[in-house]
């Protein structure tokens, strides 16, 4: 590969590797962007050895009697005489071998005939049958309390023991795979961060933290969620019993507003990109876009119905195809007051990375088919007698009479997600997609992050990066049901 | 239904085209032009007697604009190429896009075009619309996602429009009708236009 010259090393953050018998690092250097560690460490925390063969550019590693063998720049290595890809090929650098971080899972897990669990986002590589539950944070600050969400996945028993300023969230679990928002700065809650034991979580509380309550949910057999209200001083808020002002509080980055009469914004339709045996983009690892849409559209679904309160129908409720224009149609049946089309990316270069958003682009021929569907509104006659006047709109313009709408709403998604999530150079585009063209509300198309970049694709099947995303539209919503409401 | 009138309007232009081509008499284009949008034609490119066939040196070369995925996968980058001189703008059309199709990627770009697409027809119209039939074996060799559907469609519109300048709109058929998209984003189902917004600006 030409592009081998160009390749760049560099120390990257280290994994921890969960065993039975206790946690320990493990180096990690970045190579390309990709994780890869060394050879050597693998056989110090592992026991096993590795012999070169520098005439056929080639390693040996054995483990468990095994043989692994692997050779510099073919991602294709062989386990016990099986073939096994990599998504990047091993190195040779200063004398030292340098395998993917993947090759753990997928060559060394079945020589060493112990489960090895590697989640790259968390940077935990779990060893045998320990129970790792994904916990993703989350904080919900309101103006008169705050409540701290833990989505856990699977579903796990869990404690909430108090201490002075602060709460201890004891997990029935080995270790826990974290991931914790950055707090925005307000007086409940002043930090979250891992306990001294590897199963908890440390709420420092902050001084308006009187009292709280736990409320557990379990959606289904393999996720659940414990929320903890976090509320104030019974007679800091007796006074004042009027509805909580909804903009009072600058220091909070997220205000949930309360339950209120909408009159925009009632409806939205969410839809999961492809479906089916129309798979859309595909990761090297396997990642489909159909799967990873339909997971975030669903996600999105449950924030709003619980939050906003709006109805969410989503295209599609399970693995099927659809076309584009029954999409918009059924949004459009719905009487859908936005439309958001959830979408994975690929590009021709597996460096590229980053959320894109997308509204429609009007050509020529839109335009002149607006106008053309102006000249449309005619007069039909009505039941009873008489007549009135019925806007008939042409399918290719429906999409083109929201535009300004649409790119406001582009514009939002773009800001909600930037703090988030990493955005394309490209953040905001314009293109002539097919599936916003019929669509007759504000629409937007959100590519999520590239499933070309081995990085990405596996942030996007991560249930963590899936909240973020979900969270960022559920902010950007909230802001253009503002947004249009005033 | 805008599908019907234009699908009966792309019949239409194909008519008045096939006409007008034979009152000037070029008989060499006509039998390229009548195989156009049969879906039912295998070996309209083997009958087709392709004005410049590319592999004879004596034929003479104009410089094109190629177009290629940047180095970041951002951007398109107009490149120049040799291309075979052809007759008239249909052919020229036709040997540029193939040109374009077939073309490997100097170094630092990569081709936006899966290998192996196959130019099925071209024919313009009298609105100075380009139609640029395809294979349908680009639909299963495109790898998907938005922003390189984006690029490989514009890819093809561009290499048209920027090289011949009195055409105006390019609409891409597949399997030689007219199709939703190429890989369930790009809408085309109308002529699209040069898109610069996608084009690296030149260093």
């Amino acid at each position: 590969m030409a592009g081998l010259s160009m390749q760049t090393m560099a120390q990257a953050p280290s994994m921890t590797v969960v065993a039975r018998d206790g946690r320990r690092p493990l180096a990690v250097t970045s190579i390309n962007n990709q994780d890869y560690v060394s050879v050597d460490d693998i056989n110090a925390a592992f026991g096993t050895t590795a012999r070169e063969d520098r005439l056929a550019g080639g390693l040996t590693i054995t483990a468990r009697g095994r043989s692994i063998v692997l050779t510099e720049n073919q991602n294709v290595v062989s386990v016990a005489g099986r073939l096994t890809t990599l998504p990047a090929p091993p190195l040779r650098r200063d004398g030292r071998w340098y395998v993917p971080a993947d090759f753990l899972p997928r060559a060394l897990s079945s020589a060493l005939d112990v489960r090895l669990d590697w989640r790259r986002s968390a940077r935990l590589l779990i060893v045998g049958d320990l129970r790792v539950p994904r916990v993703v944070a989350r904080v919900d600050a309101g103006t008169t309390n705050v409540a701290v969400t833990f989505e856990l996945t699977p579903f796990t028993d869990t404690r909430v023991n108090p201490q002075p300023g602060r709460l201890i969230v004891q997990f029935d679990a080995d270790a826990l795979d974290l991931s914790i928002p950055l707090l925005p700065s307000q007086t409940f809650v002043t930090g979250i961060a891992p306990g001294d034991t590897a199963n908890t979580i440390a709420m420092t509380l902050g001084p308006r933290t009187a009292s709280h309550r736990v409320t557990t949910t379990q959606a289904d057999a393999g996720t659940g969620r414990i929320t903890i209200d976090l509320l104030p001083a019974t007679t800091d808020t007796a006074p004042a019993p009027a509805p909580a002002p909804p903009s009072a509080a600058p220091d909070t980055r997220l205000v949930i507003p309360t339950l209120g009469p909408s009159t925009g914004l009632r409806t939205v339709v969410i839809d999961p990109g492809h479906g089916g045996e129309e798979l859309g983009a595909q990761g090297a690892s396997g990642t489909l876009e159909k799967e990873v849409t339909l997971s975030v559209a669903r996600r999105l679904r449950t924030l709003i119905e619980s939050r906003l309160g709006l109805k969410v129908f989503l295209t599609r409720e399970d693995d099927r195809a659809m076309s584009l224009d029954d999409r918009s149609a059924f949004a459009n049946n719905h009487h859908a007051d936005v439309f958001l089309s959830i979408h994975a990316n690929t590009a021709v270069r597996p460096a590229l990375k980053g959320a894109e958003v997308y509204y429609l682009t009007v050509e020529r021929a839109d335009a002149e088919a607006r106008r053309r569907a102006d000249e449309n509104a005619t007069t039909l006659p009505a039941l009873g007698g008489g007549s009135r006047a019925i806007d008939l709109i042409l399918w290719e313009t429906a999409q083109a009479r929201h535009l300004e709408q649409s790119a406001t709403l582009a514009g939002m998604i773009e800001q909600a997600l930037r703090p988030r999530v990493e955005m394309s150079p490209r953040a905001i585009q314009q293109a002539p997609f097919r599936v916003l063209v019929g669509a007759n509300m504000p629409a937007a198309l959100v590519e999520i992050g590239y499933l070309s970049n081995a990085e990405q694709e596996t942030q996007l099947a991560s249930a963590s990066y899936q909240d973020h995303v979900a969270q960022a539209l559920l902010e950007a919503l909230m802001k253009f049901r503002e947004f249009i409401e005033h | 239904m805008p599908a019907l009138t234009r699908r009966q309007w792309i019949a239409g232009a194909t008519i008045a085209l096939v006409a007008a081509v034979f009152s000037t008499g070029v008989f060499t284009a006509l039998s390229r032009l009548l195989s156009q949008p049969g879906p039912s034609d295998p070996d309209a490119e083997a009958a087709a007697p392709a004005p410049a066939p590319p592999p004879d040196p004596a034929v003479p070369k104009i410089k094109a604009t190629l177009f290629f995925a940047s180095e970041d996968g951002l951007h398109l980058v107009p490149t120049e190429r040799e291309v075979p001189l052809a007759q008239g703008v249909v052919a020229q059309a036709r040997s540029i896009l193939e040109a374009q199709l077939a073309a490997d990627a100097p170094a630092p770009l990569a081709s936006t075009i899966p290998k192996g697409t196959v130019l099925r027809g071209i024919f313009v119209s009298d609105r100075n619309e380009v139609f640029v039939d395809l294979d349908p074996s680009i639909r299963t060799a495109h790898p998907g996602g938005a922003q390189l559907e984006l690029m490989t469609v514009y890819t093809i519109v561009n290499a048209v429009l920027t090289n011949l300048p009195s055409l105006q709109e390019v609409q891409i058929l597949i399997g030689g009708t007219e199709a939703d998209t190429l890989a369930g984003h790009v809408d085309l189902r109308r002529p699209l236009r040069k898109n610069d917004v996608l084009v690296a600006r030149s260093p």
